[in-house]
């Protein structure tokens, strides 16, 4: 059974697994529903939990508190001294979300109001990974953190699409040549501020 | 004609075109047009005044301008990539011809065809491609569910 995607309900489990949500610049809020029992906020049934058991970490509050930041001094350490290779970036344009590196090419079925020839910065950057650790977003990461750059190298049309409707035994046929304007990018650098929060 | 009969071919640019600097990738322009036939009115026209303004805009690119008696004005686009294009332009006002011409600059040589995929990488994969043992703890014996009723 497909469940839809949820955005923080908390009776609903399908949440954390998904690493691209659907709906990124939705406010992820918690929607309550009106329950006169206190306690569950929605009625269990036998999708509202996961068949595994839930389980608790063995490991105490403190401890674990003390990994996440080894952890995130750690990413820091490695960002300051720039100590990472090749970065790849998840990015949102032109309503579809892109897996991105250098000096790689991503073709949008519009013009953008750029020359050819001109330098683009990507702002809605929704995760940054390196080979050994990967920034994620909620559901953006900041300007400051990251920055995207990409040139306009062509603006053409596609290849001319035939749109053909027909309906059998009713004589209705009508054909349209449909061109749409095409841009080509290419990602120039994507690069990553010295300093994390 | 279904779509998998016509030719078709990867997302691609010419020399890596936007690594270092942009290069224009439209190399020379003639404009074939007539004096006296009423079909290059427009591109008299253009020639009159858009012309020099296009050349100046556009150094990287020729424009040969030749008056012949055809019958039908024309515009030949050549690519760095060798490809050759011939656009008509029998009546049509100079603005239009303008835009034409636009439209050929900025585009690049390579064939308007389907293009199979809007992407283009030459390194899929950073952290490593995905394959069934990754994230997997190796385990000694059978692998079975766990038996473990959910309450």
């Amino acid at each position: 059974v497909k469940m839809a995607v949820s955005r923080g309900l908390p009776g609903l489990w399908r949440t954390c697994s998904l690493l691209f949500p659907r709906h990124p610049l939705l406010f992820p809020g918690i929607t309550r529903t009106q329950s006169s029992v206190s306690g569950d906020l929605l009625p269990r049934t036998s999708l509202s939990r996961p068949p595994w058991a839930e389980q608790t970490s063995l490991v105490p509050a403190e401890e674990e508190q003390s990994r996440h930041a080894a952890v995130v001094s750690a990413v820091n350490q490695r960002i300051s001294r720039q100590d990472f290779g090749r970065l790849f970036a998840v990015v949102q344009f032109a309503g579809r979300q892109w897996k991105v590196t250098d000096e790689d090419l991503i073709l949008i079925e519009n013009h953008i109001e750029a020359d050819c020839g001109e330098r683009i910065r990507m702002e809605k950057v929704l995760l940054v990974g390196a080979e050994e650790f990967t920034l994620v977003g909620r559901p953006l990461l900041g300007k400051e953190l990251v920055r995207v750059e990409a040139t306009v190298i062509e603006k053409t049309e596609s290849w001319p699409k035939v749109h053909m409707r027909f309906w059998k035994r009713h004589r209705f046929q009508r054909k349209k040549i449909i061109i749409q304007p095409q841009t080509v990018l290419r990602i120039n650098s994507i690069e990553l501020a010295p300093r994390l929060t | 004609m279904p779509v998998r009969g016509t030719p078709s071919r990867f997302l691609k640019s010419v020399l890596h075109n936007g690594v270092g600097r942009y290069v224009c990738q439209l190399k020379r322009i003639s404009i074939i047009f007539s004096k006296n036939a009423q079909s290059s009115l427009g591109v008299r026209d253009f020639i009159e005044e858009g012309v020099v303004d296009y050349a100046k805009k556009n150094p990287g690119t020729v424009v040969y301008v030749s008056p012949q008696s055809c019958r039908i004005p024309r515009i030949v686009a050549e690519y760095l990539n060798g490809n050759v294009r011939e656009e008509i332009i029998t009546s049509k006002t100079a603005p239009q011809i303008s835009e034409l011409l636009s439209k050929l600059t900025n585009q690049s040589g390579l064939d308007v065809i389907r293009i199979r995929k809007p992407f283009h990488t030459d390194s899929p994969s950073i952290q490593g491609q995905w394959h069934p043992f990754t994230n997997r703890p190796p385990s000694i014996g059978p692998i079975r569910p766990h038996k473990q009723a959910a309450p």
